[in-house]
C-alpha cells in the first residue's frame, strides 16, 4: 500500500524544508509531491521538481487520478498550507500519517489537535510592528507566473528591497523564481521578521536561446497589498526581447561552455 | 564668516523650510546652494521661487540641467532600469509644471561658484553628473579638489553628507625621456578638504531628516545638521500631485528615489 | 615571449610608416603585437594610401590593431557620425581649408573604417589608447602634473597607460605614494584612513609621421615591464657599415 503523509503547519514553520529531507537521497522507490490550493503550478512545486528532478510534482487538477492509481511502493508527500481547512472532507477521508510542523514553543493549537505526530521547526514569527487592526483578517494571497520574462538583476534587486520593506503594503511572505540574463535562475525568499531574504541559485541548465520556455514566478502574501502597483514595477523591471538576445549573446561570446 | 551651504532640494519645500529655519537659528551670514532645486519632488516651482528671493548663489544640478536642455541622461546615469523609468517619469511631470521664468533661471545658474579658497559644484569639478563618494580614492578626491585651485571643495549630488579631510598626501615620481637622464620629483599636497552638504529633500542616509553643512570660514569648522520635518506632508502632495506614490514611500524612508550609478565616477561623454 | 610595437601619429605619412615596419623587422626580438593609437591620417599625406596599408598587411606582417585618434575624431565629426557635427574642433585649430581638404581627401569606404575602430585596447594591465579615459584630445606630457596623471591612471583601472596624443616619448613612473585622510559622517565620528598606491607608469608613445622629425615609436615587453623607445634613422643617414640588425639607441 502507498505511504500517504500529510503535513501541515503555520506559514514559515518549515513544512517544504522538512519534507524536502525526505528527498535528498536517491529515491528507491517513487516519491510524489502534492500541494492542494497551490493550483497546477506555483512557486514551491516549481523548485521541488527543479531541485529533485526524480520526485513527481502533482499539478492540483490531476490530484484525484493520481491519488488512485499510485504504485504501490509509493510515498506521497502531501503538503498543507496554513489557510486550508483541515477538517475539510477530502482530507479527513484520505488515509495518511498526520505530522504538523510547528514553533518549538507552540504547546496548542489547531495544527496539534490535528496531528499524528508533531515536529519542532522553526521559531514562530518574530513579531511585527503592523497594527493589529490590519492582522484581524486573514492575510492575501497573490500570485502570478513569469514564465518568459526575464528581469534586469538591479531593477529585481530594488523591486524586492521595496515589496518586502513595505512600499505595496504589508508583506509577511514573499517567495519568488526568477529568471536572469546570464541564463541562471534564482529561488528568492523573504519572511516577515526575519533578516534579509533568502537567495538560492537553482541548479537547472542555464537558459540562453531567447525567453526561458520554463516557470518562473511570485506569490506575495500579506495585508493591503496594493497587487496593481505590484504587478507594474515587476513589469518594469523586466527586459526586452531584444535586451535579452544581446545580453544572451554576450555570455556565450565570454564562454561558449555554458550553450545548451 | 558664518556659511551655510545647502544642496539637492528636489522639489520639496516644506524640507526646504525647515532647513531656512534651523539656518536662521544658527545665524549663519551667508548662505549657498549646490543645485538640484527641481526633480522628484511636488513644489519645483515654489522651491525656485524661494531661493531666487532669498537671493542665494547656486549652481546647476544635473535635474536643473535636463529641465533646461531637455532629458540628456544616459542611461548609464541609472543603476537599473526601473530607476531610469522612474527618473523619465519624474523629469516629464516636472517638465510639464515647470513655469516658464523658472526654467529661464535654471538655465543662468553657473557650474561653479567661488569664495576666495572655497569652491562649490553640484557633482564635481568636471560634471554634474560625478558623484563624489566619502569612501572614494584618495588620490582620485585630491584631485578633484586640486582641479580647483581651491582648499575646500564644496559639492553635493551624493545625498549623504560628509566632511573628508586630505591630509598632506605625498607622491614621488620619476620622468625619463630620450636621451636625458631621469628626473625624480617629489610631490607633497596641502591639507584639502571635501565638503558634502547631504540633502535637503531627498535625504539618502536611512532617515527622513533634510541635512546641510554650516562651515565656519575662520576656524574651518564644519557641522553637518540634520533637520526633522513634517515629510508626511510632502508624503501627501506626491501622491496628491499624481507622482509615483513609492516617490513618497521612499522619502518616508529616507532612501532616494533612484540610487546612484554603479560607476559613481562615470561621465556620460553625450 | 611577446613584446608589442606601439605608434601612433602616422598622419597620412605613408613613407614613415614604411620606415617603422622595416625598422620593426629589423629587430632582433619578434615583435608580437602592433597597435597604433590613432591618428593615422592627417592633412599632409597620404591618407587613403595608410588606410589601405594598414588594412590590408602583407604577407608573413602582423595585422595592426588600430584604435581612433584626434584626426580621425574630427573626420567622424565631420560626416555626422560622432561627437559635434562639422567638426568645429577641427575649424577652430586648422581653419576652414583643413575642414575641406579632409572632406575632399577621405573615401566615403575609409571613413566607414574609421568608424569601425576600438576607442582603445586594455590588454593585461594595460590601456593603450590616443588621449586618455577622459578625452581623445587629452594629451599627457613629462609636465602634466603628477594629480592629474594619477586620476588619468585610475579612471583607466590599469597599471600601465599607453597614449600617444603628445607625440613625445617618456616614461612616467610613479614610484610610491600615500595620503592619509578623515571622514565625518552624521553616523560616524571620525574615521581615520590612510591609502597608498601601487607604482605605475604613463608612457608616450612617440609619433610616426609629423614632418621634419625622426619617426619614434615604442616597444613594451609585457613580461619584464620594460618600455624602450625606438628613433627611426633616416635611411640616407644610416651607413658606416653599421649593421642594420643592430639598430642605434
Amino acid at each position: 500500500m502507498p505511504t500517504l503523509i500529510a503535513v501541515s503547519g503555520p506559514a514559515g514553520s518549515g513544512k517544504t524544508t522538512w519534507i524536502s529531507q525526505f528527498f535528498q537521497a536517491a529515491p528507491d522507490s517513487p516519491q510524489f509531491y502534492l500541494s492542494p490550493g497551490l493550483g497546477d503550478i506555483s512557486v514551491d512545486l516549481a523548485r521541488i521538481g527543479y531541485r529533485f528532478p526524480l520526485v513527481q510534482v502533482i499539478p492540483e487538477n490531476q490530484i484525484q487520478i493520481a491519488l488512485t492509481a499510485l504504485p504501490e511502493t509509493a510515498t506521497v508527500y502531501i503538503e498543507l498550507g496554513f489557510h486550508l481547512d483541515l477538517n475539510s472532507p477530502f482530507f479527513a477521508a484520505l488515509p495518511c500519517r498526520r505530522v504538523a510542523v510547528v514553533p518549538p514553543d507552540l504547546t496548542q493549537s489547531i495544527w496539534h489537535d490535528w496531528a499524528d505526530e508533531v515536529i519542532p521547526g522553526n521559531p514562530a514569527l518574530p513579531e511585527t510592528n503592523w497594527p493589529a487592526a490590519l492582522l484581524e483578517k486573514p492575510p492575501q494571497l497573490w500570485r502570478s507566473a513569469l514564465m518568459g520574462q526575464v528581469f534586469d538583476p538591479p531593477s529585481l534587486d530594488a523591486i524586492w528591497a521595496e515589496l518586502t520593506g513595505g512600499a505595496y503594503g504589508a508583506v509577511q511572505r514573499a517567495k519568488g523564481i526568477f529568471e536572469m540574463p546570464d541564463g541562471r535562475a534564482f529561488y528568492i525568499d523573504f519572511v516577515a521578521g526575519l533578516p534579509g531574504s533568502e537567495y538560492v541559485e537553482l541548479q537547472i541548465p542555464r537558459w540562453l536561446s531567447g525567453r526561458p520556455q520554463r516557470y518562473s514566478g511570485i506569490e506575495v502574501t500579506g495585508w493591503s497589498l496594493d497587487t496593481a502597483a505590484i504587478a507594474q514595477i515587476i513589469l518594469d523591471g523586466c527586459l526586452t526581447e531584444e535586451v535579452i538576445a544581446q545580453y544572451q549573446a554576450q555570455v556565450l561570446a565570454a564562454d561558449p561552455a555554458v550553450a545548451p | 564668516m558664518k556659511l551655510a551651504v545647502i544642496s539637492c532640494i528636489h522639489g520639496n519645500y516644506e524640507a526646504l523650510n525647515a532647513v531656512l529655519s534651523d539656518i536662521d537659528d544658527h545665524q549663519a551670514d551667508q548662505i549657498y546652494c549646490l543645485g538640484d532645486l527641481v526633480g522628484y519632488g511636488p513644489h519645483p516651482n515654489a522651491v525656485v521661487e524661494m531661493i531666487r528671493s532669498l537671493d542665494i548663489p547656486t549652481c546647476q544640478g544635473c535635474w536643473d540641467e535636463d529641465i533646461v536642455e531637455g532629458l540628456n541622461a544616459c542611461e548609464c546615469s541609472y543603476p537599473s532600469q526601473l530607476a531610469e523609468q522612474r527618473g523619465r517619469q519624474a523629469h516629464e511631470w516636472t517638465n510639464q509644471v515647470i513655469h516658464p521664468e523658472v526654467r529661464d533661471y535654471l538655465a543662468t545658474l553657473p557650474l561653479t561658484l567661488r569664495q576666495d579658497n572655497l569652491c562649490f559644484v553640484h557633482g564635481s569639478p568636471n560634471s554634474q553628473h560625478e558623484y563624489l563618494l566619502q569612501d572614494m580614492d584618495g588620490f582620485v578626491a585630491l584631485e578633484r579638489v586640486l582641479a580647483t585651485e581651491a582648499d575646500v571643495l564644496f559639492c553635493g549630488h551624493t545625498h549623504i553628507p560628509y566632511v573628508r579631510q586630505l591630509n598632506h598626501g605625498k607622491l614621488s615620481v620619476s620622468i625619463q625621456q630620450p636621451g636625458q637622464s631621469a628626473q625624480s620629483q617629489q610631490f607633497e599636497a596641502p591639507l584639502k578638504s571635501i565638503i558634502n552638504a547631504g540633502s535637503v529633500g531627498e535625504p539618502r542616509h536611512g532617515r527622513p531628516n533634510a541635512t546641510y553643512v554650516i562651515y565656519d570660514t575662520e576656524t574651518a569648522a564644519t557641522t553637518l545638521r540634520e533637520v526633522p520635518y513634517d515629510y508626511q506632508k510632502t508624503c501627501a502632495d506626491i501622491i496628491e500631485k499624481g507622482l509615483p506614490p513609492v516617490f513618497a514611500w521612499r522619502l518616508a524612508q529616507g532612501l532616494e528615489f533612484a540610487e546612484r550609478a554603479e560607476d559613481p565616477e562615470h561621465v556620460c561623454q553625450r | 615571449m611577446a613584446h608589442w610595437a606601439i605608434l601612433s601619429g602616422i598622419e597620412g605619412n605613408l613613407a614613415a610608416y614604411e620606415a617603422v615596419l622595416a625598422d620593426i623587422k629589423r629587430l632582433r626580438q619578434t615583435v608580437t603585437e602592433l597597435f597604433i593609437l590613432g591618428d593615422v591620417i592627417g592633412l599632409q599625406g597620404n591618407n587613403e594610401g595608410v588606410v589601405a596599408r594598414l588594412r590590408s598587411p602583407q604577407p608573413g606582417e602582423l595585422i595592426p590593431q588600430v584604435c581612433t585618434g584626434w584626426w580621425e575624431e574630427q573626420a567622424l565629426s565631420l560626416y555626422g557620425l560622432r561627437g559635434l557635427p562639422d567638426a568645429p574642433e577641427l575649424r577652430a585649430s586648422q581653419g576652414q581649408g583643413a575642414v575641406k581638404h579632409l572632406w575632399d581627401d577621405l573615401s566615403r569606404e575609409t571613413v566607414q573604417w574609421l568608424n569601425s575602430l576600438s576607442f582603445g585596447f586594455f590588454e593585461l594591465d594595460c590601456l593603450l589608447i590616443h588621449g586618455s579615459t577622459v578625452s581623445y584630445d587629452d594629451a599627457l606630457t613629462p609636465e602634466t602634473p603628477v594629480m592629474v596623471m594619477c586620476d588619468r591612471i585610475m579612471r583607466a583601472n590599469a597599471n600601465n597607460l599607453f597614449c600617444g596624443r603628445s607625440g613625445q616619448t617618456f616614461e612616467y613612473h610613479l614610484r610610491s605614494g600615500s595620503i592619509p585622510s578623515t571622514v565625518t559622517t552624521l553616523d560616524q565620528a571620525t574615521d581615520q584612513e590612510g591609502q597608498s598606491l601601487q607604482p605605475w607608469q604613463v608612457v608616450g608613445v612617440g609619433c610616426v609621421g609629423r614632418p621634419g622629425q625622426p619617426p619614434t615609436y615604442t616597444l613594451y615587453n609585457p613580461g619584464s615591464n620594460q618600455v624602450t623607445f625606438k628613433t627611426v634613422t633616416p635611411a640616407g643617414v644610416r651607413g658606416f657599415g653599421r649593421s642594420p640588425a643592430q639598430p642605434r639607441r
